[in-house]
């Protein structure tokens, strides 16, 4: 007796099914990751999502709950599995796993915790997953992009850190609401180390091409009458005032991640602010990750754009250098 | 002059248009959060605003929607304790109340949340007394509607969802009604596809598309039910509201199960302290 199946649909096409040609894997499904997750399938970016992470039951549900939304998404396959084998033939991997920054922990004090995990997260993704780009969201991300690119023997425009992309989103937006105007009308880069020590280029911030500093020289000092400096400390303390009121950031670096998503997906070639590695950059001798522009397209982190910065930035962006080496020649294993 | 009276030149005298699209969340959990993100990464409204009475929670989880605001099409996300802040909205989903506990069954939620909802509501529509009330809440499943491309599947096999069908298609509804409790077994909650259903409800509304949709409501008078009780049937759905109810042709065992459901609602309600 036939089947339902068999009376209602005559195959016209027999074959193996098509490989996902938009395939993206979130790594690690807890508030950061399932943020991930969702602003990229509510943006249409992937044919095929994988989630993988230890945690069986949470993995299996967090699955569950996406596939039970289906009706209303344009991605057909969700899939999820503690085994890697799952994520194969992704072109694109966002790494969150890892343990999350504690209220009054700096990102800086996370690393070796994380390091051991990552050990086992990035041969195996590499191995599934031999093309593809990968965007470490994990704190501390400059860190842990430099130790994700040591582990997965990848070429260097191919591993990416979300790095200041969210400070700069935070940045465009508080100035922006201070002048009335939409975020993305302001147009302003914060680069370099993400999170306490970040650069805010104010010779860079504009509107529709009037610069802000030709306006008032002394923005961004501490003898500007305005005090637009303190935008900037608001971005530093962002995530710490949003980690002590609900107890981690999850929405706005999820949105900000399916952003990066989207340029490296349909091969846009805009430009974030995101963690690349600086090596022979503004005088840096070492292997470190910091933020610069970066145009981005389908093979990874195509060409930096050559910032102008003042004398004080440069110093700014070697420091944090100096201060990234320091931790990362003495992790152990990379 | 500041750098804003440099840079800006203004041109409009009057005060700034109000918000004509806004939309409140009442509730900051795991269901609130997600149907406020699914309705903003859906361009649904230019204003939302947040409700909770836990304070803080409610604070941080608008300043990390707002920090989001390079990538979104919605310019004023607001948050109070207070419900002035919901005022003018179009569309007010309520998410608030308890939550539905490992096994407990969602009848049980009732009057843990009655309680609450004496509290919201009067507030809700005293600040949007135009505003269209969507709750989100904890469901008979009609094969003989069920179909691909108008092609009847119950047609094809007349067994369909009877317990004597050989291709046990009726424990695909028994998955739907285990996969909350399921779901809820392994990650402590549901908050996506519900999250995602409230955002496409809410675009029905407000971009008045009169679609139907499965939404609880009063069907007293309708298939044999004779009390006041609110169940899931094809509504149409617009910017007025639900608008119009869809007579489904049920079969006898489809229709007796819909009483039944009546009964065991109004069997609840006649107990709930108003």
């Amino acid at each position: 007796m036939a089947s339902i199946l068999q009376k209602l649909i005559t195959p016209l096409f027999s074959g193996p099914p098509e490989p996902p040609r938009n395939k993206v894997t979130v790594v690690g499904v807890g508030q950061v990751g399932m943020a991930c997750a969702v602003s990229i399938l509510l943006k249409e970016l992937a044919d095929e999502l994988a989630l993988v992470d230890v945690v069986e039951d949470k993995l299996k549900g967090e699955m569950m709950d996406l596939q039970h939304g289906s009706l209303f998404l344009k991605t057909p396959k969700i899939v999820a599995s503690k085994d890697y084998s799952v994520t194969a033939n992704s072109r694109i991997v966002v790494v969150t796993a890892g343990v999350r920054q504690q209220e009054g922990e700096s990102r800086l004090n996370l690393v070796q915790r994380n390091v051991n995990i990552f050990k086992h997260i990035v041969p195996q993704i590499v191995r599934y997953s031999p093309d593809c780009t990968i965007i470490v969201v994990s704190n501390p991300v400059d860190v842990l992009t430099y130790v994700t690119w040591k582990l997965s023997g990848l070429p260097k425009h191919r591993v990416i850190g979300s790095g200041t992309n969210l400070d700069s989103a935070r940045f465009r937006f508080l100035m922006a609401d201070k002048l009335g105007i939409h975020a993305s009308s302001f147009n302003g880069w914060i680069l370099g180390e993400h999170g306490d020590t970040s650069v805010p280029v104010w010779s860079g911030t504009n509107v529709a091409g009037v610069n802000l500093q030709t306006l008032n020289p002394e923005i961004g000092t501490d003898c500007d009458k305005e005090n637009w400096q303190e935008t900037h400390k608001m971005v530093v303390n962002s995530a710490y005032e949003v980690i002590r009121l609900k107890g981690y950031t999850n929405w706005a670096i999820g949105l900000s991640v399916a952003d990066l998503t989207e340029s490296l997906m349909k091969n846009l070639n805009r430009i974030h602010p995101v963690s690349t590695m600086v090596k022979g950059m503004y005088g840096i001798s070492e292997e470190v990750y910091l933020s610069l522009p970066c145009v981005l397209n389908g093979g990874g982190v195509a060409s930096v754009i050559n910032m102008t910065l003042t004398d004080e930035e440069v110093a700014q962006l070697q420091a944090s250098a100096n201060t990234l080496w320091d931790i990362q020649k003495d992790l152990r294993d990379i | 002059m500041s750098t804003q009276e440099k840079l800006l030149g203004r041109v409009m005298e009057e005060a700034p248009v109000g918000s004509r699209n806004k939309v409140t969340v009442v509730g900051v959990g795991m269901v609130g959060m997600a149907s406020a993100v699914s309705v903003l990464l859906k361009d649904l409204c230019d204003e939302l605003a947040l409700v909770d009475v836990m304070e803080d929670k409610l604070k941080g989880e608008a300043m990390d929607l707002q920090h989001g605001a390079l990538f979104l099409k919605t310019h004023k996300i607001v948050a109070d304790k207070d419900y002035s802040v919901t005022a003018n909205s179009k569309v007010v989903v309520v998410t608030a109340g308890a939550r539905q506990q490992e096994g407990e069954s969602r009848l049980n939620l009732v009057q843990r949340n009655v309680n609450i909802f004496k509290f919201i509501i009067p507030n809700i529509v005293k600040y949007s007394p135009n505003c269209i009330l969507l709750v989100v809440s904890n469901p008979v499943a009609v094969w003989s509607g069920v179909n691909v491309a108008g092609v009847s599947l119950q047609k094809l096999n007349p067994k369909m969802g009877a317990e004597d069908d050989g291709e046990r298609w009726k424990e695909v509804h028994k998955k739907v009604v285990d996969g909350a409790y399921e779901v809820i077994r392994l990650k402590g909650y549901t908050s996506w596809a519900i999250g995602m259903s409230v955002a496409d409800l809410v675009e029905s509304i407000t971009k008045n598309l009169h679609r139907v949709h499965p939404v609880s409501t009063l069907v007293q008078g309708m298939h044999g039910v004779k009390d006041e009780v609110f169940l899931s049937v094809p509504c149409v759905l617009g910017s007025s509201g639900l608008t119009d109810v869809v007579h489904m042709t049920l079969k006898p065992e489809e229709e007796q199960q819909l009483m039944k459901s009546a009964e065991t609602l109004w069997g609840v309600q006649k107990e709930l302290t108003l």
